[in-house]
């Protein structure tokens, strides 16, 4: 009962946070999180059998959730709306506290049924609650007029990233600090073949291709040179590897090569530049037509699909014969080598194939945003999605997925409707010398860099830690030698 | 050395096939263009004087923050990652004492001299206890468990830290830093001109300024004591032992946690002069100028041997004119990705630099 209480905290935890920064009905929302993770995280650490304790256990831990959640709208709507101005609406409060309350038991009851049911059924069970989330989320967007669409769909393309990073960090065990650098290649790649810029305008759906390929073979090309190297200096490669690209980038912008003194090509625009490569042609399809930058449904259809097929391939790549070596690899590459595993091909395999899903993602962003700049992949966000991987756990995808979302959801929605909210409040205040601080873009970088360090510090196998024993990363700090 | 064990042929050998494809692509592209830039530095040896002059300058600051990597790495194998946003973070402070003791060009230079004086070695003690408060909190305990690779993320996450740090630095507008900071906290800050900027070599065609002299001078100095202090005293002797053989150390009666920090605290003093040292000379200084900073110095650090204190200098001086003359024939748009290269080329080909011996990498 003591474990079901303090578990169940972490979802009300969420509940309560969202619900104070985001008001409005976004209080329903809140209960939902709530309710889905308490209803997976409780049942992982106090498992039952029987259905019926399984409902009361849902009942608990959508108790706590709930008052938390109301807790939270409740403070934002009624005690922070009037000071910052907004007019207390009582009725939109109620609609939102029952909502959310609804929801929250909904949801916690029927995973915490769900997860009494046999393995096999229990996955699909769950596959399908996920499921139904994801798939009537944009409606739930849209009924609630929370607008968070546009910003959940960068959030699924910078989790995809971190799914390739993990392949690289999290199985092969090789740290790398440019792997923003393949994101800029597989969107460049596509917006060459996909744009007016050379006159090649392919299809998005021919030119996501190109750019998976282009950016595998770029991590080829990239990952050969660091064979030799392991630990501390290869990162600083793939740092370094990571802040010549976007620097070249910027600068072919009118490439001449001669060979000798016979002028292959003069002054021809590569990549546009510091202007970057701009329209970028979307996607089309029979009966949408071509997807609209107005209307968000579609592209998070396709980025949802994109992320399940890639989830897909990479869970039946990680229990694989090269995935197992990846896992040997990052143990002890000499006794892997030893076993007779090819240590150069699969090294050279796990930067390819995380490279791979970088590229698409590059590609659909690229699509999404319509145009591309060398401004927007720097090493930033290399570290910002190695933040993600480490917060959730090495090599564990459901955690590197977890680690995710809480940081991208942080840096995309919390952190500026935080910094709204606090903004509004200093005005009411009174308190001119705090004015300026924008709360959002100047703690970006504490957000990261707290997070590097207190998970390396405090739990360095990740919120949800991978079942084999990762040494990339030591279990427990604890084991220091002398110091 | 494990990891340069021979490699049995295995299928095609794409490594030797890349190395012949990567030398026919240098000699049928690059040869021309390094012979025009060769031309070019013959055709106007003034220019060429200048540009190894203004290398010789930066040779000196970069110099000083790449001691900070060596002398970390030669000792806990860590490269710290967070040393050039160190650097930042001196120049910031030095900007603000800069402004408390309201310093103007004006300032007459019985007072100025020994004021800047004071910043100096302020500014030193600063980022010291800070690289030592650093070590402890957040590098010490991820020591001796088998992995580098926790010690260097955390590394990475104090570097955004103090970039974070710098940033909201900006805001700090109290009346007695007499409005140093400007009115944008996230624009580059700038400096009043203390130096005098006069040119040593009037006449001649160079340029080579008092406030370069300063810098040179400062440099050399501090390189100098740090060299006299790790060879020539019992304190640098402890940090040489802990350098070869940390076990060993211990048992002679060494305390390594003391030395680890005194390295901490020996590095983080030169990376707060060198800060001060470059917002002077450049007039400004912004929160995210560390890592650039920080990317070469620890080039120049792994230049001239990582670990090595003398290469650590050659290395400095190296990248400075590197730098310098990639800026004059390149073009400066290019000039990072030149280093970045030098970086890659040099732990790829030949990880222990010019004078550095094999245990450049133990891993």
């Amino acid at each position: 009962m003591q474990t079901r209480i303090r578990k169940s905290m972490i979802g009300a935890a969420f509940g309560f946070a969202i619900a104070l920064i985001s008001g409005g009905f976004a209080g329903i929302l809140a209960g939902l999180v709530a309710g889905l993770i308490n209803g997976y995280v409780v049942p992982e650490a106090e498992p039952l059998a029987d259905k019926r304790r399984a409902i009361v256990q849902g009942l608990t831990v959508a108790l706590v959730g709930s008052v938390l959640t109301i807790l939270g709208i409740v403070l934002r709507n009624v005690v922070i709306d009037p000071i910052i101005g907004v007019p207390l609406n009582l009725i939109g409060v109620a609609i939102a506290a029952v909502g959310a309350v609804l929801l929250c038991v909904l949801v916690s009851v029927v995973m915490c049924v769900v997860r009494t049911e046999p393995p096999a059924r229990e996955r699909i069970g769950m596959a399908i609650v996920v499921g139904i989330i994801l798939v009537t989320y944009p409606w739930l967007d849209q009924f609630l007029n929370l607008r968070f669409m546009n910003e959940v769909i960068p959030v699924l393309v910078f989790l995809l990233m971190a799914l390739g990073l993990n392949i690289v960090v999290g199985y092969a065990g090789l740290l790398d600090l440019g792997y923003a650098a393949f994101f800029a290649i597989g969107a460049y790649a596509a917006a060459m073949v996909s744009s007016p810029h050379f006159g090649l305008s392919l299809s998005f759906w021919l030119a996501i291709w190109v750019a998976a390929a282009v950016a595998a073979i770029f991590g080829l090309i990239l990952g050969s040179p660091t064979l030799p190297l392991r630990g501390d200096y290869l990162a600083i490669v793939t740092l370094g590897f990571g802040e010549i690209v976007p620097i070249a980038i910027k600068n072919l912008d009118n490439v001449s090569l001669s060979l000798w003194n016979y002028p292959l090509f003069v002054d021809v625009d590569l990549t546009g530049g510091t202007k970057g490569i701009n329209p970028i042609n979307r996607p089309w399809l029979p009966i949408i037509g071509e997807f609209s930058p107005s209307n968000p449904i579609p592209w998070y259809f396709l980025i949802l699909g994109i992320m399940l097929i890639s989830i897909f391939f990479i869970s039946r790549l990680r229990n694989s014969r090269l995935g197992r070596a990846w896992t040997a690899l990052r143990e002890d590459e000499l006794a892997a080598g030893a076993m007779g595993i090819n240590t150069v091909n699969v090294k050279l395999l796990a930067f390819a194939i995380g490279a791979t899903f970088s590229g698409l993602a590059g590609a659909f962003y690229g699509a999404y945003i319509s145009a591309i700049f060398p401004e927007s992949f720097r090493f930033d966000v290399s570290v910002m999605l190695l933040c993600m991987v480490i917060l959730g756990g090495l090599g564990n995808m459901s955690g590197v997925i977890l680690g995710g979302i809480i940081i991208q959801f942080a840096d995309r929605l919390f952190l500026p409707q935080m910094s709204t909210v606090v903004q509004k409040l200093i005005v009411a205040s009174g308190n001119e010398s705090l004015r300026d601080i924008n709360f959002a873009s100047d703690f970006r970088l504490l957000l990261f860099g707290l997070t590097l360090v207190l998970m390396m510090v405090l739990r360095p196998q990740g919120l949800v830690p991978s079942n084999g024993s990762a040494r990339v990363l030591p279990v427990a700090a604890g084991e220091a030698r002398h110091d | 050395m494990a990891t340069s064990h021979p490699r049995v042929a295995q299928g095609v050998p794409w490594r030797s096939i890349g190395k012949i494809l990567i030398v026919i692509f240098c000699v049928l592209f690059l040869t021309l263009p390094l012979i025009e830039m060769v031309k070019a530095m013959i055709a106007d040896p003034q220019l060429l004087v200048r540009q190894l002059l203004i290398g010789l300058t930066n040779g000196a600051y970069i110099a000083l923050i790449a001691l900070g990597y060596t002398l970390v790495y030669g000792i806990v194998e860590l490269i710290n990652f967070a040393h050039g946003d160190l650097y930042m973070l001196g120049a910031f402070f030095s900007l603000t004492l800069v402004g408390v003791f309201s310093l103007t060009p004006e300032t007459p230079w019985l007072i100025r001299g020994p004021l800047l004086v004071v910043v100096l070695l302020a500014t030193m003690a600063f980022t010291a206890t800070l690289n030592m408060l650093v070590d402890r909190w957040a590098y010490r305990r991820l020591r001796g468990i088998g992995s580098r690779m926790a010690a260097l993320i955390s590394a990475i996450g104090i570097s955004f830290v103090f970039q974070n740090l710098g940033l909201l630095w900006g805001y700090l507008r109290f009346p007695f830093m007499n409005g140093v900071m400007g009115s944008n906290a996230v624009a580059p800050k700038s400096f009043p001109a203390l130096f005098p900027n006069v040119n040593l070599l009037a006449g001649t065609g160079v340029r080579f300024g008092a406030k370069d002299l300063i810098v040179v001078g400062v440099s050399v100095v501090l390189l100098a004591a740090l060299y006299v202090f790790v060879t020539r005293t019992r304190l640098g002797k402890a940090m040489r032992a802990t350098a070869q053989d940390r076990d060993a150390a211990a048992l002679m009666g060494i305390d390594v946690n003391r030395t680890i920090s005194l390295a901490f605290i020996l590095g983080g003093a030169l990376a707060g002069a060198s800060g001060m040292l470059v917002g002077l000379y450049n007039g400004t200084a912004v929160f995210d100028m560390g890592f650039t900073a920080g990317l070469r110095s620890f080039t120049a650090a792994v230049l001239g041997g990582i670990g090595n204190i003398v290469g650590a200098m050659l290395g400095g001086l190296l990248i400075g004119i590197i730098s310098a003359l990639s800026d004059q024939y390149i073009s400066t748009k290019w000039t990072n990705a030149v280093v970045f290269g030098i970086l890659v080329i040099i732990l790829v080909y030949r990880p222990t630099g010019l004078l550095g011996d094999d245990t450049a990498q133990k891993a």
